[in-house]
């Protein structure tokens, strides 16, 4: 967790793992169901190894066998079931606590899994001898929820001819869903691998396929594969399908695997990976490390792309052919980015979760190198931008991402991200969304140390890793050497510090030990008589989401004489900063001026000051600081910069503050932009969109036809008859780019009464009418798609009367037309689909926009039936971001229902995502406004899917939280009854007090209170719930200092299940587990998997099943132990803590109390399943089986 | 079912017509028979001569139509002989030919033709010859130029070798074959479209009246991602055309100027990266038997069972 202080590993375990063999004799379409085994070799490394603990979910385990003797296990998954008792609770804070509490309790790093096996006694001596042990598990899987995904169409014919296939999945470390393993990037092994499948289809999986052997009834064969090289389990991956198969022409170990009637498109689409290969080869000066590359393209793919040890999966819908421009680009993004990380994520891992922005940092960064080489450098530098600007959006936002959390201190106040509402202790925790912009900025930092040490060193400092890393995967046999391979934040520092000799201490300190942006503003005025620039520089370092930035800045200024970089240092309280100017103001003989670049250029300078020598002004032109600048010059400033500023970034800048000077002189600019093909294409088409905005704002003093409309004509358009485009031809990429865009940017042109120009729309249909594709060598598909979303565009709110129907015959003309157009559109999609459906996601879009402006009624029927599993993936996501919508709009709970059951049911991972993901984006309501919607089944429900329903999919169970957050916020939501008692009684404090929650104001105000964890009466107050748990959260925190002896907490905690027997135990063990009293551990585990398979209808269970659960320490009890503090907000942690010492005091009263208890429980259960009504959990939990005995009694 | 006066106009004219084509065949059929009944006259005739008091008619009838059969045959054959010569009408030697050719002692003709006992036959009756329907007259008829001997013959009728223009001209105007070939297209959509919606399940945005834009419903497919990602097949057709005429120039001249000279390092630069389609594959296509792919290694036998 923590930065080490060496390089050395510590594993988090008691052995070492050298190698395993997973081996899946069966799969089964039908069912879709696996049957396999898996084999661990591992070395103990301490004296008296009894314990192992792997990490399995779903699986069904039949039996564990350690060297051959039968050996207990015990199957526990707090994670199933975040907050176990039926509490009221509901909010989110405590849910938030509890989920991080539920996966530390399971996680590998440390040390900790859902599976504990007992080993058995006679091999105890073997740990002296330091023996292997090889640990035997037999699993099934049935239905997978996740880890393994089954794609079966619903046709005629075999298996293989229907196209069915199964992939794994999941994010980051989820390899567990599919067989018990150590589920730890820092876990290293080697693997053998089986796959027995039908004869007609593939195995595709990691490592070396040595041979492919056919069954005994010649009906199925068996794929076996070698991965020699040492892999942490989260990169094993398997794809089964009857897949097409195609040697790359250029490099024969890679293969590529597509669906069946793909092929072709596979040919096109993979004909430039060998480039890539080339490319990271080359600067890493390193072979790709494995002996093969497989790529596989299947259907319903839970991401674009996902990098595993030796292949990659990508989503199908990646494939395109020749024809498909847009595309292109994308997809071979998608490509280099999975090529990256076959070296640095999949080749070297890492060491914990804080040292992942390492990897997701380099391989993010020579990603890039891959964008500046292959689309160009102005690509490149747009593309830095466009991330930054995300990044510093992101983080002002929500307050900050933090690459390199340490959890070190432990105290509450020391959590790294009070502002969250989710914990970044876990990957498994963290907002999807979150987790993209750690990548984002993660990749950024890289860009930053490499502007700090030169990119040469940079590369040197890879090359080092990889270098270290080969080294030490080939020593078979050391596998404590293995530890190379993993990377950490202090050792690529000190790999850093070694090769560049330089200090960039300050840079981590600022970038990656902290969190948030800068935002500058800077202002500026012009000395006449000293010849100097005044510079102001200030900061906004207290808002959210922003620190404090001390150091060098860049500022470039453009004069009269030339161009000129001053650096600037950034100090605490400096705001002005004098720089001298070079030129002599203005001067009438006309001299071309010199630029950055070396260019000269003439400029007309008749918009100048006539007093100022200055051009324009850059703040920080190279981006070497994650920050924000709000700079202000004069418009011709501006203008000067468009024009003449060589970097795209600097012309984008200056595009998007022109947008406040809407002038004849910044149309100019803009129109000269538009028409310079030398510019780069992403520049023209901002300035397009610009372009509009300022016609918009000049609507009263416009003259001449609408913007955009001669140039369009005069580019793209017949010179005989100008009112007809030309046949297509798309040859010249930018000038498709902007040919695209152009109609779409003058569809957002207004005239006087707010409408778009009837010449606009006529312009637009006429472009729709007369495009003509026959000559075209591409496909025009987005060109139309673009079509469309102008005629989009151009919609404006209808003027009915606000009751009145929605008829045909009132349509007005102009939608006339245009209903027209879309119509036909959507109804020749039907019949000669386009790529990716483009059109049909326009036109889904454009019928929305159409019912939300009240030209047609609005009715989410149409867009429910497109949003139908069976229709193209972007269609669905468009359909449903059209229900999405509508839910707001018309607050229709009917909607949200239909939306949140397909997010429980549908069989896509990546819909159901997206459908949580847009209710957070486009919330049906937040938490700041009242609606009919929010009710307290409504809570329940998203409770339920939070708590229990989503866990098999990490990421759905985050997104989940977002979407709760976004509606309720933090703290208990507004809508739920207030609890029965009034008053709580305080036992601590022996006094009692009003309960919070009837303030709710001050309960709301907990949401947005930034230290809500540092006050420790604060998150007491937004627990608002049944009367003893109130009063052990209100424990002031003085108990929790005090904390007893794990020994002896231990102690307290066994014997809730039954009877301990400490003599059988080392007493100073940390968790025990009375092994013993699982006498039947398959019927157990049995139990297990039959709640396992139904998580969200529990209740069911039969009550021994609460005993076995109890017997089981592995709940999240010893992570509070070890890691209290830092956790200690969370109430239950309290909540414990109390029960601890009460445990203490009272040992031997303990056992008879819970004897009692569990008598108790199970009498209890109807009542409480009545009472409950939503028939939410009462699955046996800490929570509430520790539930007071005090109370019960 | 159809009401009288169809009919009636129906039957009348088919009368009409039956009638007419019975006027234009009786001219040709009494000339024949004209014809026909010389001959016998001429049968009976040298019957008589011969010294015949009656004959049967059937006797008479074959004579008639041997001697019919012997005149065509002359007849015949003197135009062979003529046209042998490169003329179109026979001549007396022609005719003298003829008769030797068949075997006819022409020596004896004269003697025959002054025999005493020869009866003498009125003229057939003069019929009219067959009206042959004149060919529609187009332009002039031609003559032949000074230089062709007037006995060659005459130039075939005019509208054998006279063009008549019948078509308009074509547009060419630019803009109104765009026009039209937006609209058609349109047109064809539209109908295509209606009719699909017509004949199958619809979806409608408006609820007053379903038949207004009416949709062609949504209707999931197993595997969604087939139509979405593969080529239809008609831009596979356009491709292909537009592959085997991509110099073909576009209508419209100026069309291209503008981008072929933007074209050349955008179109090199992507030339570059991706090679345009069959060629990699060709050239490594003989290479392919070399390729040790472990996927396309065959699949090995099961092994003997090892005993557990």
């Amino acid at each position: 967790m923590n930065r080490k202080k060496d390089k050395g590993f510590e594993s988090p375990r008691p052995y070492k793992l050298t190698h395993q063999v997973v081996c899946i004799n069966n799969i089964n379409f039908q069912r879709k169901s696996v049957i396999g085994y898996v084999e661990l070799t591992i070395f103990p490394t301490v004296v008296n190894l009894n314990r192992i603990k792997l990490n399995s979910k779903q699986c069904r385990i039949y039996r564990v066998r350690v060297n051959d003797l039968e050996a207990p296990f015990i199957y526990n998954d707090p994670t199933l079931e975040v907050c176990h008792h039926e509490s009221k609770q509901r909010n989110l804070n405590y849910f938030s606590s509890a989920y991080t509490a539920a996966v530390s309790a399971v996680d590998p790093d440390s040390g900790n899994g859902e599976l504990c096996i007992k080993v058995p006694s006679e091999l105890w001596k073997q740990g002296d001898e330091m023996k292997v042990l090889k640990v035997y598990i037999e699993f099934s899987l049935d239905q997978p929820k996740g880890g393994l995904h089954f794609v079966v169409p619903d046709e005629e014919g075999s298996m293989a001819e229907r196209g069915a296939h199964v992939f794994s999945f999941g994010y980051q470390n989820s390899t567990r869903f599919w067989f018990p393993c150590v589920d730890s990037y820092s876990e290293l092994c080697t693997w053998k691998l089986e796959f027995t499948v039908d004869a007609a289809m593939v195995a595709v999986s990691c490592g070396d396929l040595v041979e492919t052997v056919y069954t005994h009834d010649m009906r199925k064969k068996t794929f076996h594969y070698v991965l020699p090289i040492p892999t942490a389990a989260p990169n094993i991956s398997l794809a089964v399908g009857p897949f097409e198969i195609l040697v790359d022409p250029y490099m024969h170990e890679v293969t590529h695997f597509c669906l069946p009637q793909l092929l072709p498109l596979l040919k096109h689409s993979m004909s430039y990976l060998h480039e890539i290969f080339e490319f990271y080869e080359e600067i890493l000066t390193c072979r790709y490390p494995y002996s093969c590359f497989k790529t596989v393209f299947v259907d319903e793919a839970y991401v674009q792309v996902s990098s595993y040890a030796s292949m990659s999966i990508f989503s199908t819908n990646l494939l395109h052919s020749a024809m498909i421009i847009d595309q292109t680009p994308l997809t071979r993004r998608c490509l280099a980015q999975a090529l990256a990380q076959q070296f640095f994520g999949c080749f070297i891992s890492r060491m914990s979760w804080s040292d992942e922005w390492v990897l997701k940092g380099i391989s993010g960064y020579i990603y890039g190198l891959y964008l500046k080489k292959t689309f160009g450098v102005n690509e490149y530098r747009h593309w830095i931008k466009e991330e930054l600007d995300k990044i510093v959006e992101y983080e002002l936002k929500t307050g900050g991402v933090l690459l390199h959390p340490t959890f070190c201190g432990g105290k509450e106040k020391d959590n790294p991200t009070p502002h969250l509402h989710f914990s970044i202790k876990h990957p498994h925790t963290l907002s999807w969304e979150y987790y993209k912009m750690f990548q984002c900025k993660a990749h950024l930092v890289m860009r930053l140390i490499e502007n700090r040490i030169s990119m040469e060193f940079m590369l040197q400092v890879f090359n080092k890793l990889l270098s270290l890393a080969s080294t030490a995967s080939s020593q078979k046999y050391q596998s404590h050497m293995w530890s190379q391979m993993l990377v950490s934040t202090s050792g690529f520092l000190k790999s850093i510090s070694n090769v560049s000799g330089k200090d960039i201490g300050p840079l981590i300190k600022q970038w990656v030990d902290q969190s948030g942006v800068v935002k500058f503003f800077g202002s500026f005025a012009f000395n006449r008589k000293r010849n100097v620039l005044e510079l102001e520089i200030r900061q906004d370092y207290t808002s959210s989401g922003t620190q404090k930035y001390v150091g060098p800045i860049k500022v470039t200024v453009q004069e009269l004489d030339g161009s000129f970089n001053h650096t600037l240092q950034i100090e605490e309280n400096s705001l002005k900063h004098d720089i001298p100017c070079h030129s002599k103001s203005r001067r009438n003989k006309k001299k071309k001026i010199p630029l950055m670049n070396g260019e000269e250029v003439d400029m007309d300078l008749s918009a100048m000051d006539a007093d100022s020598p200055l051009l324009w002004i850059r703040i920080d032109p190279d981006m070497s600081i994650l920050r924000k600048v709000e700079f202000e010059q004069a418009d011709f400033m501006w203008q000067y910069q468009l024009r003449y500023e060589r970097d795209v970034v600097a012309q984008e800048e200056a595009i998007s503050a022109l947008e406040k000077f809407p002038t004849p002189a910044s149309r100019l600019a803009l129109t000269d932009i538009l028409e310079q093909e030398q510019c780069f294409y992403k520049v023209r088409m901002q300035a397009c969109f610009c372009l509009a905005k300022i016609a918009n704002s000049m609507v009263s003093t416009w003259t001449g036809p609408p913007a955009m409309k001669s140039l369009f004509t005069r580019m793209f358009c017949c010179k005989s008859c100008p009112n007809i485009v030309k046949t297509n031809n798309f040859i010249n990429f930018q000038s498709y780019f902007l040919q695209k865009t152009m109609p779409v940017a003058m569809a957002l042109l207004r005239d006087v009464q707010n409408l778009c120009p009837k010449e606009v729309l006529n312009f637009i249909l006429d472009l729709i009418k007369y495009n003509d594709n026959r000559k075209n060598k591409f496909s025009d598909n987005y060109y139309r798609a673009e079509l469309i979303d102008a005629l989009t565009n151009s919609l404006t709110p209808a003027i009915n009367i606000s009751n009145e129907v929605r008829t045909v015959d009132n349509l007005s003309a102009d939608v006339r037309l245009i209903l027209e157009e879309i119509t036909r559109f959507l109804n020749m999609e039907k019949l000669l689909p386009s790529y990716r459906n483009t059109i049909t996601v326009s036109c889904l879009r454009a019928i929305r926009m159409l019912q939300k402006n009240g030209h047609i009624p609005s009715d989410p029927s149409l867009f429910k039936s497109y949003a139908e599993y069976g229709h193209f993936v972007d269609v669905r996501i468009a359909a449903l971001e059209a229900v999405v919508d509508y839910t707001r709009v018309d607050r229709s709970s009917g909607e949200l229902q239909w939306l949140l059951n397909m997010v429980q049911n549908d069989p896509a991972h990546y819909i159901r995502h997206k459908i949580l993901s847009m209710l957070s984006k486009n919330p049906p309501f937040t938490k700041a406004a009242e609606s009919s919607l929010c009710n307290e089944a409504l809570v329940d429900q998203l409770w339920k899917l939070m708590n229990s329903g989503t866990s098999h999919d990490w990421r759905l169970r985050c997104d989940a939280v977002n979407l709760y957050y976004t509606l309720f916020g933090l703290t208990r939501p507004s809508c739920l009854p207030l609890p029965e008692l009034g008053l709580v009684l305080n036992l601590k404090e022996k006094k009692a007090v009003l309960n919070p929650t009837i303030k709710p104001e001050m309960a709301g105000s907990g949401a947005t209170e930034p230290g809500a964890g540092t006050n420790f009466h604060a998150p007491a107050a937004a627990f608002p719930s049944s009367m003893e748990e109130e009063h052990m959260a209100m424990e002031p925190p003085t108990s929790a200092a005090a904390l007893p002896p794990q020994g002896l907490k231990r102690k307290a905690e066994t014997p809730l299940g039954s009877p301990p027997e400490p003599g059988q135990f080392n007493p100073q063990e940390e968790e025990d587990i009375d092994m013993d009293t699982v006498h039947d551990s398959q019927a157990f585990i049995y139990h297990h998997l039959n709640m396992l398979e139904r998580p969200s209808t529990p209740g069911k269970e039969p009550p021994s099943m609460e005993q076995a659960i109890l017997s089981m320490p592995a709940t999240p009890l010893p992570v509070f132990s070890k890691e209290t503090n830092s956790s200690s907000k969370h109430s239950e942690h309290h909540h414990h803590h109390h029960h601890h010492h009460e445990h203490k005091k009272k040992k031997k009263k303990h056992k008879h109390k819970h004897k009692h208890k569990h008598k108790h429980d199970s009498k209890d259960k109807d009542k409480d399943k009545d009472r409950d009504g939503h028939g939410a959990t009462n699955s046996p939990a800490s929570g509430r089986s520790l539930r007071s005995p005090s109370l019960s009694d | 079912m159809a009401d009288p006066a169809v009919v009636g106009s129906n039957s009348l004219g088919t009368g009409m017509r039956s009638g007419g084509s019975k006027n234009t065949s009786s001219p040709a059929e009494n000339y024949h028979l004209a014809r026909r009944r010389t001959l016998q006259v001429v049968v009976s005739s040298l019957l008589t001569e011969c010294g015949f008091d009656s004959a049967e008619k059937a006797a008479v009838e074959s004579l008639t139509e041997m001697i019919q059969s012997y005149i065509s045959e002359v007849g015949r054959w003197a135009k062979s002989c003529c046209e042998h010569t490169a003329r179109s009408t026979p001549t007396l030697s022609d005719v003298v030919l003829t008769l030797v050719e068949m075997g006819f002692n022409v020596d004896s003709l004269p003697v025959y033709a002054k025999r005493s006992q020869r009866m003498v036959i009125t003229a057939p009756p003069v019929t009219n010859a067959p009206v042959v329907p004149k060919a529609l007259m187009a332009g002039q008829k031609r003559t032949h130029p000074t230089h062709i001997p007037s006995y060659f013959p005459e130039f075939p009728d005019p509208h054998t070798y006279i063009k008549t223009p019948t078509f308009r001209e074509p547009v060419s105007d630019y803009q109104v074959v765009r026009e039209k070939a937006a609209s058609q297209r349109r047109d064809v959509e539209r109908a295509l479209t209606r009719f699909m919606a017509k004949t199958g399940e619809t979806q409608s945005l408006f609820k007053d009246d379903i038949t207004a834009f009416p949709l062609i419903a949504a209707h999931p497919s197993s595997i969604p991602y087939l139509n979405a990602l593969l080529p239809s097949e008609l831009e596979l057709q356009t491709l292909e055309e537009t592959d085997s005429s991509e110099q073909d120039e576009q209508t419209d001249s100026e069309n291209a100027a503008g981008n072929i000279i933007n074209d050349e390092s955008g179109a090199d630069k992507e030339n570059s990266v991706l090679p345009p389609g069959g060629v990699v594959p060709a050239v490594k296509a003989s290479e392919e038997n070399v390729i040790d792919n472990p996927y396309l290694r065959p699949v090995k036998k099961p092994k003997v069972r090892r005993k557990k």
